[in-house]
């Protein structure tokens, strides 16, 4: 899952970077809002964590411009705790917004649930033959004992099955586990694929050669 | 009896109370004039009649009775005693006779028709009846006979008689007169006033009929006129309780704007507009101070719970408890600023009013910032000749520093910063010009609110306070403090003071 976090306090982005990267997201940062809506249209984030306040350009503005191209699922970050701020950001496009001063804990909860519903799914378990992921506590388990995986081999997992029976590229992989300061080495990938396969059956993820890989 | 303590109602009782004194008043004298009216007429025929009845009276042609049997007219002084004991009073009764032309003023039959008596009273304090008309009324007569033989026989137990004036009383149905004669008849007129009393009691009746209905239309009257005025007063207290009860928009219904009530009900509305905006101020520019602290207390929540997450080495723990530091100077910055605007806004920031030179708190203030400028590599270029103001000169200070560190903020790399004072019609003016980007035409009216950034963002790490500080300052001085600015011609402040 990569995210994209545009806000303006240093601090703030930086911790909630660092939160994020440590619940196994790929993040990327943008401190003002033309390279907040830079990158939001550069790339295919599966969230966007917008402050409202920004230099250059404002939260709405970005949202504004963003749903003309794209549908990626924005959690706006708010210091106006007023309805009437919350209706102009649903209303312009956002998905869901947090208040300023907000606990990690709910602002986590509140992008995996975006993540869900802009996957179609409405509930926390997805559960694959044998194998049965919780979004939530992030557990995967084999026919009812707990797997250990690393976040970035959970995010796979999670990624494949919540576009279950679609072929995902390489590509679309890297650019939704991997932030913009990694070095995309093909064979990163590759590594967490077979460490999955290892832990929870060589057929659980498909290979279909020359397009991608597939949870069937 | 409890007074109600509605106005209303006490307006209605002070003014029903005097109406009805008014009306009983005028009723009585009403009354009281018909009445005399009536028995002046009547008593003017008794004393006809007595007049009349006393020239009816004649003394018996004297007999020959020995010589010393005088013509009586009435005892003469001192010699009473000398007609011997009482009862041999020699003198003869007169006697009556009623000539034909007054016969017409007795109605003898008619027992509402005038009557008469005529009784002497001799010194041995017999009385004896010398005439009386047939339809005297019995009762009234034999109570006023002994009544007023009583007083007669006084009167003659001393001879010569004492007259009196002759007294008219009422004796049930009748009006009497008794008039006592020199030689000691009484004559007893008097009629039936049955007529006149019923008259009486139909005027009183009448007064009390006519006097009523105008203290009901009166009283219904004051009652519409009362609650008419009372009704503004309602609606003004009407319109209180809602904006007591917070809903400042309310405002009074000025109708009649003429009227007392009118006037301060528009006093009232302008009242309520300016709370109203005060409290709309207030309001903003608490939700506002709220905002402004909301971020840095997001920092230090997002920092401490992403630290406490896992076991962190010390270096990223000195790294978290660095900008939970940062954020908690900013949220320090930012009280403090908030409760000088507070003290500002309340009056309560006693300003020095002390001879100072603006040139020299000016010089000391660039003193001060040189270094930062230095950084920034910025010029400041001083014109500042002497001149003596009045104020706190600290304060000054504080406005001037706050402005020159704006002009650095703001400037371009390598820019430079104009500060130049002057004297002018008794006016000290400070102008700090800088050659940054300018600001643009829209945000220009807005520089000196609370929490307003050009931008709209918090880089910088200022408060957004610092020229609504200023402004504050200034102005509780007496001066003030203007922008203007060009797109990319610079910005220049310009403060204006009261010179010594």
């Amino acid at each position: 899952m990569r995210i994209l976090i545009v806000e303006d306090e240093p601090d703030l982005l930086r911790s909630l970077a660092q939160a994020l990267r440590e619940e196994g997201y790929a993040v990327d940062t943008a401190n003002n809002g033309e390279d907040g809506l830079f990158n939001a249209e550069g790339c295919d984030y599966d969230a966007i964590v917008l402050d409202v306040m920004l230099p250059k350009l404002d939260g709405w503005e970005i949202l504004k411009r963003l749903r003309k191209t794209k549908k990626t699922p924005v959690l706006m970050l708010t210091a106006r705790d007023q309805s009437r701020d919350r209706v102009r950001g649903l209303d312009t496009g956002a998905d869901d917004y947090v208040v300023k001063p907000f606990d990690l804990s709910e602002l986590f909860a509140r992008l995996r649930a975006l993540i869900r519903r802009s996957a179609n799914k409405t509930t926390n378990v997805i559960e694959i033959g044998d194998v049965k992921i919780e979004t939530a506590a992030r557990n995967v388990s084999l026919q009812e004992r707990p797997v250990e995986l690393t976040a970035r081999e959970y995010a796979l997992v999670e990624f494949l099955a919540l576009h279950r029976g679609e072929v995902v590229t390489r590509t679309q992989l890297y650019e939704h586990l991997f932030d913009e300061n990694e070095s995309s080495l093909s064979n990163l990938l590759d590594v967490h694929v077979s460490n999955v396969r290892k832990k929870l059956g060589a057929e659980f993820i498909v290979t279909r050669r020359g397009h991608g890989y597939c949870i069937e | 009896m409890k007074i109600p303590k509605s106005i209303k109602w006490r307006l209605q009782i002070w003014y029903g109370l005097i109406l009805v004194i008014v009306l009983a008043g005028f009723g009585v004298t009403a009354y009281q004039l018909e009445r005399g009216r009536l028995f002046g007429r009547i008593d003017n025929e008794l004393h006809r009649r007595v007049g009349i009845l006393a020239n009816a009276l004649h003394r018996p042609p004297p007999r020959a009775l020995g010589g010393n049997e005088q013509p009586f007219d009435r005892p003469p002084p001192g010699q009473f005693p000398d007609d011997g004991p009482p009862g041999q009073n020699l003198r003869p009764p007169l006697e009556f006779h009623l000539p034909p032309e007054a016969a017409g003023l007795f109605d003898t039959n008619d027992p509402n028709s005038f009557y008469f008596a005529i009784v002497s009273f001799r010194a041995d304090a017999k009385a004896k009846e010398i005439a009386r008309s047939t339809n005297f009324p019995n009762p009234p007569f034999n109570i006023s006979i002994a009544t007023e033989s009583a007083r007669a026989i006084n009167a003659f137990s001393q001879l010569p008689v004492k007259l009196t004036a002759p007294t008219v009383q009422i004796i049930g149905n009748y009006r009497e007169i008794d008039s006592l004669l020199p030689s000691g008849e009484m004559i007893y007129v008097g009629c039936s006033i049955a007529p006149e009393l019923k008259e009486l009691r139909r005027t009183a009746l009448n007064l009390t009929a006519v006097g009523s209905l105008v203290l009901l239309i009166g009283l219904a009257g004051g009652w519409w006129l009362v609650s008419r005025a009372i009704r503004s007063i309602e609606n003004i207290s009407a319109a209180a309780v809602k904006i007591s009860a917070g809903d400042l928009s309310q405002r009074i219904n000025v109708a009649e704007t003429e009227s007392e009530l009118g006037k301060l009900a528009s006093v009232l509305n302008s009242t309520f507009a300016r709370l109203d905006a005060a409290f709309a101020q207030q309001k903003q520019f608490a939700s506002d101070a709220a905002h402004e602290l909301r971020t840095p207390v997001s920092v230090i929540l997002t920092q401490t719970q992403t630290a406490l997450n896992r076991e962190r080495t010390v270096p990223e723990y000195r790294e978290t408890v660095e900008a939970c530091q940062r954020a908690a100077q900013r949220m320090r910055k930012l009280i403090g600023a908030l409760l000088e605007l507070a003290r500002l806004d309340a009056g309560q920031e006693q300003m020095k009013r002390m001879k100072f030179d603006l040139s020299q708190t000016t010089r000391s203030c660039v003193e001060l910032i040189q270094p930062i400028a230095d950084e920034h590599g910025i010029k400041i270029r001083c014109e500042l000749p002497s001149l003596e103001c009045v104020g706190d000169s600290e304060r000054i200070a504080q406005v001037i520093t706050n402005l020159l560190t704006n002009a650095i903020q703001f400037n371009k790399p390598d820019g430079e910063i104009r500060v130049a004072a002057q004297m002018r019609d008794g006016t000290a003016i400070l102008a700090v010009s800088d050659t940054g980007l300018g600001i643009p035409a829209e945000d220009l009216p807005h520089v000196f609110k609370r929490f307003y950034r050009g931008d709209k963002s918090r880089t910088g790490g200022n408060t957004g306070l610092g020229l609504a500080i200023s402004r504050a300052i200034v102005e509780a001085h007496g001066g003030s403090i203007e922008v203007s600015s060009g797109e990319d011609a610079g910005t220049t402040f310009t403060v204006r003071l009261p010179a010594a």
